[in-house]
């Protein structure tokens, strides 16, 4: 089944790029970036069908137990927006040809020093017999690093007034996931994909690992009702649990709740919350109004203004 | 509406029914490296099956045979290693750190192994016994294949980046010269004093003097010409177009183009079996393609996605 999926993404992937973006390539004498454009049509291909899972699994969830009615579709709209842009436009694309070249310049310098970045498995030669263990250990890792990128929004000035637009939305949904500033999100791909080139992640499970962070991030924003109970509340982050992370006394330096996937974090660093029954109003009370129900320009621009104007770090 | 999906799914069943019909006295093991799976899987060409798949690897391209034919060598250009493999039974017998190499190659007389590095910008020297590294060419942007002349004394790089083709002095190891070729310069081969470089940014391979660093004649075979490779008997050169998804035959003695077949898939990298078969890589629609240049038939195999560098390894009769 799996392997019947992957050919006819394959397939659809080569079709698109040989019908489409090879004509353009070509013509433009761009064809030595192929690669990447190749491996960009992938990712939008596979961003689709993340897409596409998330709304089946939690849809239906947050039409069965909502937490809240549904009040303001405009900033339902705005959230989708954001969805769309973040993992099929112009972003990605962007990413893939910058940070590429990037990531390229950066090797280029280390190589020249004689270093030559290692990888799980070269450290650790036994995980090349065990792909799946290999894949767990990358997915503890880089969630690791997100609790601390996380924190680190909410405690540095500049970056919570970027940040704050994620959690001035009052209306949460399963959309709201990718609601971020353009910048916030050039920082957190560049902190991901920083750890993940540290620790030398394979491509091959690395849309994989992304589907399943995501989708797990993006269930997790859900109006739902639903708690995982005492343990599963420590294993995984349910909607309930980030939830608490949203409500209005969580927001800044005040945050709690901060763990992507596993709650084991804030567990460890003292930063959890795990009442139980509590699913809280979501807002940041002390962001301007066009922050919760503006339009992503608006939202973009006033996001940008309070960096520039935001005071020293508050550690 | 998905032209290439239909002729693959086709292709592969006619391909799997030829193979079990026709049973040959003896199956190769064909080698092919998934650049984005990424992946290396063995198959049989008795039955078109895997029979291995060697997983955890970052971004394969290309390979090489080591001059007494006990290891094949496959370049990691993420992973940052070399995997040395033992071709008949595909035995990973080592790994060595690297720093990314990309299009590797020994020198004829077997001393050197000069690997590129795409994404990096530098050509590396090494001695072919460890390999351990002897120098490094920084060689603008996107050094991509690698030819040597006969005598080992020169490597030619194509630097896809600049359009160009560079020359170093193996023995006195300084770059010679940088001369323009064509846009997006990728395979190249020394040919009888010549260089034939495809010029991927164009339809034609462009022939180059060495000596005056002239391109003399150009071999017209589709847009997006890419490599080009000798079949084993000498009697042909066989060119790859991945835009136009054609393969070419081309006469050695004239370099006229001799024939067209027009191969879907983006076809890019060839190896040649001993049966006569054309094997190649095609890196759009995650297939390997079977020509036989008698029939013009051509046939499919699915390997994993991005197939890139492709090795034949011919087994003993059975």
């Amino acid at each position: 089944m799996f392997k019947l999926f992957d050919d006819w993404h394959t397939q659809l992937t080569g079709w698109i790029f040989e019908a489409f973006l090879q004509p353009v390539l070509y013509a433009t004498d761009l064809m030595n970036i192929a690669d990447e454009m190749l491996e960009w049509v992938d990712f939008t291909l596979f961003s689709i069908f993340g897409i596409i899972v998330t709304y089946i699994v939690c849809r239906p969830l947050e039409a069965w137990r909502p937490v809240e009615p549904v009040t303001d579709r405009r900033a339902i709209r705005t959230d989708i927006i954001y969805t769309l842009l973040a993992r099929l436009g112009i972003f990605p694309l962007l990413a893939f040809i910058l940070l590429a070249a990037i990531q390229s310049r950066l090797e280029g310098m280390l190589a020249d020093t004689g270093f030559v970045s290692p990888t799980l498995e070269s450290i650790f030669p036994f995980l090349h017999q065990v792909p799946l263990l290999t894949f767990f250990i990358y997915v503890v890792i880089l969630d690791f690093g997100e609790y601390w990128r996380h924190r680190l929004q909410h405690s540095i000035g500049w970056w919570w007034a970027l940040h704050s637009i994620h959690h001035a939305q009052r209306q949460m949904t399963f959309w709201t996931d990718d609601r971020n500033h353009i910048l916030d999100e050039v920082i957190a791909a560049l902190w991901f994909g920083t750890i993940a080139l540290l620790i030398g992640v394979s491509p091959a499970q690395f849309p994989l690992l992304l589907l399943l962070m995501r989708l797990v991030e993006a269930f997790s924003h859900g109006n739902i009702r639903l708690s995982f109970g005492r343990i599963g509340e420590r294993l995984l982050v349910s909607p309930r649990f980030h939830r608490v992370h949203h409500g209005v006394l969580s927001v800044a330096e005040h945050g709690r709740n901060y763990a992507v996937l596993f709650p084991v974090w804030d567990w460890m660093f003292l930063t959890a919350d795990f009442s139980r029954q509590d699913y809280p109003r979501t807002g940041d009370p002390e962001a301007p109004e066009s922050l919760a129900t503006g339009g992503w320009l608006v939202q973009q621009w006033v996001g940008f203004k309070r960096m520039m104007g935001a005071g020293k770090p508050s550690l | 509406m998905l032209p290439c999906l239909r002729h693959a799914s086709l292709g592969a069943g006619v391909l799997a029914l030829a193979l079990a019909a026709a049973a040959p006295a003896h199956a190769d093991l064909i080698y092919v490296l998934n650049s984005t799976d990424p992946s290396i899987v063995k198959i049989d060409t008795r039955t078109g099956e895997e029979v291995q798949r060697i997983d955890s690897l970052r971004e394969v391209h290309h390979l090489v045979l080591s001059p007494d034919r006990k290891e094949l060598l496959i370049a990691d250009s993420s992973g940052n290693e070399i995997l040395f493999v033992e071709p008949a039974t595909g035995t990973v017998l080592r790994r060595e750190r690297i720093s990314n190499p990309y299009h590797l190659d020994f020198t004829p007389d077997g001393r050197l192994l000069v690997v590129a590095s795409l994404r990096r910008g530098q050509v590396d020297i090494y001695d072919a016994n460890g390999p351990r590294l002897l120098d490094r060419f920084r060689a603008g942007n996107k050094p991509s294949h690698i030819a040597f002349s006969p005598d080992s004394r020169f490597a030619y790089i194509t630097i896809q980046g600049d359009g160009t083709v560079m020359a170093i002095d193996l023995q006195e190891r300084r770059i010679l010269w940088q001369a323009n070729v064509g846009p997006e310069p990728a395979g190249i081969l020394w040919h009888r004093g010549r260089l034939i470089i495809g010029i991927m940014g164009r339809d034609y391979f462009a022939v180059m003097n060495p000596e005056t660093r002239q391109v003399e004649s150009t071999i017209r075979v589709g847009r997006g010409a890419h490599t080009v490779f000798a079949s084993p008997d000498g009697k042909t050169l066989w060119a790859t177009s991945r835009v136009q998804s054609r393969i070419a035959e081309i006469e050695p003695d004239t370099l006229q183009v001799r024939r067209i077949h027009e191969v879907p898939g983006g076809p890019d990298c060839i190896a040649f079996a001993p049966d006569g078969a054309v094997w190649a890589t095609l890196r759009w629609a995650g297939r390997i393609a079977r020509l036989d240049p008698a029939s013009g038939e051509v046939s499919t195999i699915r390997v994993g996605r991005s197939p890139h560098g492709i090795f034949v390894q011919p087994r003993a009769i059975q």
